[in-house]
């Protein structure tokens, strides 16, 4: 059974199922979106609505009245991706400007060829992330594998959430052309959400995703026991210092510690999100020309800047009010409580805060409708 | 590389000048220039056709006309304008000068 959706093509009904539906919103937004600085945008997006309107009817019949997802792909297919006729043209009169070698006066008057982030696959460690910024960013990958490393240890794993988020959103590159395209991909929720599902569904192909999580899992164990050593070696260096420290303030700032921790768990979620969907932190929109990614890097290591000092003080205090199973247990339910109650707050009363959440719902109910699906 | 892969850009370039010469022809719809243009080196689609017609029209090289349609809504059929007859008879004599001399190259 396929939910269905009624959509209006040129002021023609249409019914699609939803996966088709969601694909098809996709390719129009995409198309709009190229078009963008085309004057001839809303004429083209009628021309295109029209002819997928006209190919929908060529399948739908007396008997036969849902266009189903498999057609609806075709479709995007047979119509190809939209590219604006003035862009090309502009590309064109670049490309023949440098190949004719007018000078550079004629050739900074093109746009300059922007990067794409991609991840390659290609001599990759593992999913080809840390590559893929390696060759956007033009230093050696090691670096970047070391940064990772390292951020990870420091986060104490946290990092590795980072590298998750981007091996689902970061798109592949499987063509010559998308290795050599650089970053600047458009990032709208939609596409974010789309290309996150895309990139699940060919994760869910059974036999590699078998093999992906064997090796994922050598891998983090293997990650995991590294950075336990290097946690291990890391607190017995600061041990006298907390504790000392920490001595006196013991179990009155415990709670308080709790409170701030959770306090900036729920910051640092709502704000991520908050970047994410609309490129602002709380109403600060993100510099002209900074991609997102930077954007959300400089969040996670903000976090982890303010959030490490909080930590070692939860630790230490534990530590010097002597630990034992039931006080851990009853600081970490002490912390939960705090994030769930802050969370309510911050949901009743603060507008933006809601829409963030709801919006988070909706991407959270597409994910596991589509992990349902792959799955059945 | 592949020599239709080189020459691609060519192709893409060139698909101006097909279109002219298809308009100025007979009225055409979409469907059908890319039925002509399917089986030749020119196969296109609609995400490349639409932008680009609208385009010529915006040059004022092309123009068209709502047709009533048995099947569904108005259709729109593109037709020559005489601007576009001259373009079109200029690319026509810039291409033969083109072909010309890639003949006598090398002779």
């Amino acid at each position: 059974m396929q939910k269905v959706v009624t959509i209006s093509l040129n002021g023609i009904a249409y019914q699609l199922e939803e996966p088709g539906y969601n694909q098809l919103r996709t390719y129009l937004e995409r198309a709009e979106s190229r078009l963008q600085d085309s004057p001839d945008r809303n004429e083209v997006m009628a021309d295109l609505e029209q002819a997928v309107g006209e190919k929908c009817r060529a399948v739908l019949g007396p008997h036969k009245t849902v266009v189903n997802s498999a057609e609806v792909d075709r479709i995007i297919m047979e119509m190809g991706p939209v590219e604006s006729a003035d862009e090309k043209e502009k590309a064109a009169g670049a490309t023949g400007d440098a190949a004719a070698g007018m000078g550079a006066g004629a050739q900074s008057s093109g746009p300059p060829p922007r990067k794409r982030l991609f991840q390659i696959r290609e001599g990759a460690m593992w999913m080809g992330v840390c590559n893929g910024i390696a060759a956007y960013l033009n230093v050696d990958v090691t670096w970047i594998r070391l940064a990772f490393v390292l951020l990870t240890i420091f986060s104490s794993g946290l990092w590795f959430v980072t590298y998750l988020v981007l091996m689902f959103v970061v798109p592949v590159a499987h063509t010559p052309e998308d290795r050599a395209a650089a970053f600047g991909m458009p990032f709208n929720t939609e596409e974010l959400i789309s290309r996150a599902k895309k990139n699940f569904e060919e994760f869910g192909d059974k036999y590699r995703w078998r093999r992906e999580w064997r090796r994922q899992q050598r891998h983090f164990n293997r990650q995991f026991r590294h950075m336990n050593e290097q946690m291990r070696v890391a607190t017995a260096n600061v041990q006298p210092f907390i504790h000392n420290s920490a001595r006196g303030i013991g179990m009155v700032f415990l709670p308080i510690a709790a409170l701030l921790s959770a306090a900036l768990v729920v910051a640092f979620i709502l704000s991520l999100f908050s970047l994410v969907t609309s490129h602002t932190v709380f109403g600060w929109a993100l510099p002209h020309g900074i991609p997102l990614w930077v954007g959300i890097v400089a969040l996670v290591m903000l976090y982890i800047a303010i959030s490490t000092p909080v930590r070692m003080i939860r630790h230490g205090g534990q530590q010097s009010a002597g630990y034992h199973p039931g006080w851990g247990a009853f600081h970490g339910l002490l912390w939960i409580g705090f994030v769930a109650l802050l969370f309510w707050v911050s949901y009743t009363y603060f507008p933006g805060v809601r829409e963030v959440v709801d919006s988070l719902m909706w991407a959270a109910n597409l994910t596991v409708s589509t992990i349902t699906e792959t799955i059945v | 590389m592949e020599i239709t892969e080189k020459l691609s850009p060519i192709r893409k370039g060139l698909l101006e000048f097909v279109i002219l010469k298809i308009v100025a022809g007979d009225k055409v719809y979409v469907a059908d220039m890319l039925k002509l243009l399917g089986p030749t080196e020119f196969a296109t689609q609609e995400g490349t056709l639409y932008p680009l017609l609208s385009k010529l029209r915006r040059e004022e090289l092309v123009d068209y006309e709502w047709q009533e349609s048995e099947a569904g809504p108005p259709r729109k059929y593109y037709k020559l304008t005489p601007k576009g007859r001259t373009q079109l008879s200029t690319l026509n004599d810039y291409w033969k000068n083109l072909n010309k001399t890639l003949a006598d190259l090398g002779n």
